[in-house]
């Protein structure tokens, strides 16, 4: 019994070590890991919606839209401080677990951009939505303008499905079609 | 009520085929390889892990829950890591006790559970998902089961392999990797099928 | 000590992955592209030897009873550590590897070598371990990036290096293109692609480990009979 006693003080020592040593080093890198996603957020709030007099936030609290559907989490709605429209943050689920995307909406609740910033799509199907390649960058482009009538070609819409993802692809589409009518209703 | 019983037959579903634990997403490969030579020992080897994964679910949750209340979240890993390795101590000698049948069927193959990225990977999971605690034991049990079917349908082809002929340098382990491949291929039939 | 020798092993004659058959999960998950092949490579690299280092350190005063216990949190603090740093400095690499970083805990590399190789061995031995393991690890993630990149994209260093900028460290890089995207078995970069890929790379190195370990048998039988001959 004497021995189990020693044993568990190793145990909780060294765990207590390790801890220790996590808690210095969490110190000193979580300001930057704050700071780089604040940064990546801007990055595509910037993207999608250029404000160059920043964004004020109206609602927080996450809901939930059915576009066509399907069920989009709306995590956030920001005024651009410059008139110009709105941004909406996103979640829906994809081909693979969720993608979150940001979405710019004007007055006239036409999309004005989107920027996909968290996603496990399959490499070179699905996660073509969101890389930086030629590929990715029309398929977003497609984006820019489209309003409430917002579909897949195959569905008589604008949008062309990337090749090989059209569940990526229809959820990118009702994300936007989500963020679209979440702004309406609150404007 | 109906929303959530389809979330959880989407998740279900999700965890067992379109996003099969080891076809998909590459976790839980070492004893997917290593106990896949009989098709006993290789269903053994996934319901001892269907067993750990539930429990690992539901208990990483609330110490998540704790972590996350403190304000500790980068200890995640140190603390998943040791509630698993605790845990499986824990069911192996709480089935020596009381279910010595179960105990000697899954033998050798509780111990090694810790090291499966599987039962590490669901809890990490769980968290990014940010799955409530009915879904996170939902996913656990399923991903489980994605496992088990994968394993016993991989080691009966295995079994059937040792017969065939093929090029000498591919006995063994590399032949078992190309089958695996194969088998991917057609679990990739599933990523087309979407609930909603 | 026998830098050339444990140089060897850990590359060829006792890889991790070709041959102790360890840490396969991540290998075959994440090597879609070069950026991402070298940057688990190198992490995997940094984490078995400074847990090869501590573990050989306190070889002495753990007990026997709890050391895989204490193994264990060893490997995770050194996983968090350099998961926190990567997330700070390099995020596009975080993003890219996801949960293969947290992963690195239940690789059975880490674990196996501190069993295998560091409750025996001295620190500076030990650490040299780490750094030829770590190699040998890195060298077959590398291969394995490079060949599913050409053959199912069409390109070489995919996210690290740039023609326009060189290398890049925020994953963004196109890479080279050696042939249109459209050419390229885009199998090979999904899941599938990951076990072929391995299979036929194990194949190839069973083939030349037989080849030499036959070349050496004949080398043997004739020097053998040689000997015969003079006497």
């Amino acid at each position: 019994m004497k021995n189990v006693w020693k044993l568990s003080l190793v145990l909780f020592l060294i765990c207590a070590i390790v801890a220790a040593v996590l808690g210095v080093v969490n110190e000193l890198t979580y300001r930057r890991i704050d700071e780089l996603q604040a940064q990546k957020t801007a990055a595509a709030y910037g993207a999608v919606l250029a404000s160059s007099e920043g964004y004020e936030t109206l609602c927080d609290q996450a809901f939930t839209v059915s576009a066509n559907g399907q069920k989009v989490k709306i995590l956030c709605i920001s005024r651009a401080n410059n008139g110009k429209g709105y941004v909406v943050e996103t979640e829906v689920s994809g081909a693979q677990g969720n993608i979150t995307m940001v979405v710019g909406v004007n007055l006239l609740f036409q999309c004005t951009g989107i920027s996909i910033t968290r996603h496990a799509e399959t490499s070179g199907l699905g996660a073509n939505a969101a890389s930086t390649a030629e590929v990715g960058v029309n398929f977003r482009a497609q984006f820019k303008g489209q309003d409430e009538s917002i579909a897949l070609t195959r569905e008589g819409g604008a949008i062309d499905a990337l090749s090989g993802a059209t569940i990526t692809s229809r959820s990118v589409t009702n994300a936007t079609l989500a963020a679209i009518l979440a702004v309406r209703d609150l404007a | 009520m109906m929303e959530q019983l389809t979330r959880l037959l989407s998740i279900s579903l999700g965890a067992i085929l379109i996003n099969n634990f080891i076809f998909s997403q590459f976790l839980g490969c070492c004893p997917f390889l290593g106990c896949s030579n009989k098709v006993e020992t290789a269903a053994g080897m996934g319901l001892a892990v269907v067993f750990v994964m539930g429990i690992a679910s539901a208990i990483c949750y609330v110490v998540n829950m704790l972590l996350v209340a403190l304000g500790l979240g980068f200890l995640q890993t140190l603390a998943f890591i040791l509630v698993i390795a605790a845990l499986v101590q824990f069911v192996e000698m709480f089935l020596k006790k009381m279910v010595p049948s179960l105990y000697a069927a899954l033998g050798i193959y509780l111990p090694l559970i810790t090291t499966n990225c599987a039962v590490l990977g669901v809890v990490l999971l769980n968290v990014q998902e940010d799955y409530n605690f009915i879904e996170a034991v939902v996913h656990g049990i399923t991903g489980g089961l994605g496992f088990m079917l994968a394993i016993v349908l991989f080691a009966s082809m295995r079994e059937r392999i040792e017969f065939s002929e093929y090029p000498e340098s591919f006995k063994g382990f590399p032949i078992s990797l190309v089958t695996a491949g194969l088998l991917a291929l057609a679990f990739m039939g599933f990523s087309g099928m979407k609930i909603f | 000590m026998n830098f050339r020798k444990q140089l060897k092993e850990g590359v060829i004659t006792n890889n991790p992955i070709l041959v102790q058959q360890l840490g396969m999960c991540a290998t075959m998950a994440i090597t879609t592209s070069l950026f991402n092949g070298i940057g688990m490579g190198l992490s995997v690299l940094i984490i078995l030897t400074a847990c090869n280092v501590v573990v050989s350190a306190i070889r002495k005063i753990i007990p026997g009873e709890i050391r895989l216990a204490i193994f264990v949190v060893v490997i995770a603090g050194f996983v968090t550590i350099v998961d926190l740093l990567l997330q700070a400095f390099i995020p596009a690499l975080s993003a890219s590897l996801g949960v293969f970083i947290p992963l690195i805990v239940v690789n059975c590399i880490i674990i196996g070598r501190a069993e295998a190789f560091c409750q025996k061995n001295t620190v500076a031995a030990s650490f040299v371990d780490g750094v030829t393991q770590g190699l040998g690890y890195t060298v077959v993630l590398v291969a394995m990036s490079v060949i599913r990149e050409l053959l199912g994209s069409g390109r070489f260093g995919g996210g690290l290096i740039d023609l326009a900028r060189g290398l890049t460290l925020d994953g963004t890089g196109a890479g080279i293109r050696i042939f249109p995207e459209e050419f390229g078995a885009g199998i090979l970069t999904l899941p599938v692609g990951g076990f072929l890929t391995l299979g036929f790379l194990f194949a190839a190195m069973q083939y030349a480990l037989k080849k030499s370990a036959e070349k050496k048998e004949k080398a043997a039988k004739k020097l053998k009979k040689e000997e015969a001959s003079e006497a």
